[in-house]
């Protein structure tokens, strides 16, 4: 069974084809969301998620940061995970910045190491993130001389594994000033923010590696480009033949039940 | 649930009435605000800040006991000392290389330490972290795809009438998130975000709700009461 598995995970991959997905809403919500902001925007994307669950999370955060910079909008990259700096850096160096320019346009302040901190942001975000990753001060970015506040910002995405994130940010950004939060989670994470979807909290949900593919998919029919930029659309064919192996053999485990429990009536 | 009657030591005591004293602090600020007398927001900020300083001190008497450990297993050459001297390499190599080549890295400006050694070291860094701690870590994880898979394979058997709408529902959310199926019929889609909208989410709000009073309940008792039980 478990060499089947990896048959079915492993062809797929090597045969590098790639499936342009139906869009779910909470994908398309998040990507009209972003397609709406006006110009000159701030944007705070935040990176939560560890090494671990790199191929469910990194492909979403390749997709939507590459949206961000197709838009006219500012964004900053922050991270209340330790593995978060780096992992943006990697995101950083993979999509297609244009002419955007580092420390006007974008900038990655690193990691948010406590909750006061974050806090803090709200209201000066040069006095409580003083340096960015690159040791530069962060009062002298035009992009925060610009917005020195987290309250001027327009939207939130966070890429979080465990929800602490995501729930840190609704309490102490959103609660208090409004800003729209959307989130990119893992596959087994994703039923829990549907209250949260559904209540209006958040603006949209991506919902594992398929999303980055539906994601590939709204920026290819829009801006004509990007299709692969995360693997993820390639990653969609060993998906599916994954899952359906599973479930051909959840229906052959009961088929296999049911004639025993009848076999074992046909004894009594 | 067991009533403790023994009574509390000088130090249990000491310790309640500064659990107390903080977590009704940390409940005040929240409620209340009096910025011309004092600003308690601040005070909560800066409290906090201890708190991070006292977690990575946490952190660092974790190494020190790791090294500890795995040094006397080298010192006395115990059966596996050779992967205790793997461990402790790993360890501080990763440390010396992020410390200069990271985003945290100590001296990313080249003020004190020289430039050509941060060059020497970034590609290095990068190598371990991109090429080798996010690879490993993604594999281990990717294991869970095939306890899954047998994992469902025995637990998904429709034996009474909870477990077959288990069963089915559980089959639905599946074939609706497989892209494939997805593209052959719609309607696995349209399934998919019905249960995801309705039946779970009405599930997952009482999960919410009782979670929240547990640890409401569970947070009240631990201000009261020390050594709980």
């Amino acid at each position: 069974m478990y060499l089947l598995l990896l048959l079915v995970i492993t062809v797929p991959v090597l045969t590098h084809s790639v499936i342009l997905v139906p869009i779910s809403p909470t994908t398309q919500a998040v990507y009209n969301f972003i397609d709406k902001l006006p110009p000159n925007s701030l944007v705070v994307e935040s990176f939560d998620y560890a090494t671990s669950v790199v191929p469910e999370l990194h492909p979403q955060a390749i997709v939507v940061t590459q949206q961000l910079f197709l838009r006219p909008l500012k964004i900053l990259f922050v991270a209340l995970d330790p593995n978060g700096p780096p992992l943006a850096d990697a995101v950083l160096d993979t999509v297609n910045k244009g002419n955007r320019t580092y420390g006007v346009d974008y900038a990655n302040l690193g990691w948010i190491p406590n909750t006061a901190t974050e806090i803090g942001m709200i209201s000066n975000i040069a006095q409580f993130l003083p340096l960015d990753t690159h040791g530069t001060s962060t009062a002298s970015l035009p992009i925060i001389k610009e917005f020195p506040a987290v309250k001027q910002a327009a939207f939130v995405i966070t890429f979080d594994d465990d929800s602490s994130a995501l729930y840190s940010y609704l309490q102490y950004w959103q609660g208090t000033f409004n800003i729209s939060v959307a989130v990119g989670s893992t596959a087994i994470q994703a039923p829990g923010y549907m209250p949260l979807y559904n209540s209006g909290q958040l603006v949209g949900v991506l919902i594992s590696i398929r999303a980055a593919a539906e994601y590939e998919a709204l920026l290819y029919h829009q801006y004509n480009c990007c299709l692969g930029i995360s693997g993820a659309s390639s990653a969609m064919l060993a998906l599916s033949t994954a899952q359906f192996l599973i479930i051909a053999m959840v229906v052959f485990a009961n088929v296999g039940y049911f004639i025993g429990r009848r076999s074992a009536k046909k004894v009594e | 649930m067991s009533s403790d009657k023994k009574k509390m030591t000088r130090e249990e005591l000491g310790l309640q009435i500064i659990i107390f004293s903080l977590g009704f602090f940390y409940a005040i600020v929240y409620y209340v605000a009096a910025p011309g007398i004092v600003d308690l927001q601040a005070v909560s900020d800066q409290l906090l800040a201890y708190i991070t300083a006292v977690l990575t001190a946490a952190f660092a008497i974790g190494v020190i006991n790791i090294t500890r450990v795995h040094v006397i297993n080298i010192k006395r050459k115990r059966a596996t000392w050779k992967y205790s001297v793997l461990l402790l390499v790993c360890l501080y190599a990763m440390a010396v290389f992020s410390m200069i080549a990271s985003p945290y890295a100590l001296d990313p400006q080249a003020t004190v330490i020289p430039a050509s050694v941060i060059a020497f070291s970034t590609p290095i860094w990068e190598f371990l972290y991109y090429k080798i701690l996010v690879n490993i870590n993604s594999s281990i994880f990717s294991l869970l795809a095939f306890f899954i898979a047998s994992a469902a394979y025995r637990a998904f058997k429709a034996r009474s009438f909870e477990s077959t709408i288990l069963l089915v529902a559980g089959l639905l959310v599946v074939l609706g998130q497989t892209p494939v199926a997805d593209l052959v019929w719609p309607g696995f889609a349209a399934i998919r975000d019905w249960i995801l909208a309705f039946p779970n989410t009405a599930g997952q709000r009482g999960i919410l709700i009782g979670a929240a009073l547990g640890i409401l309940a569970f947070s009240a008792r631990r201000l009261f009461r020390y050594p709980w039980g």
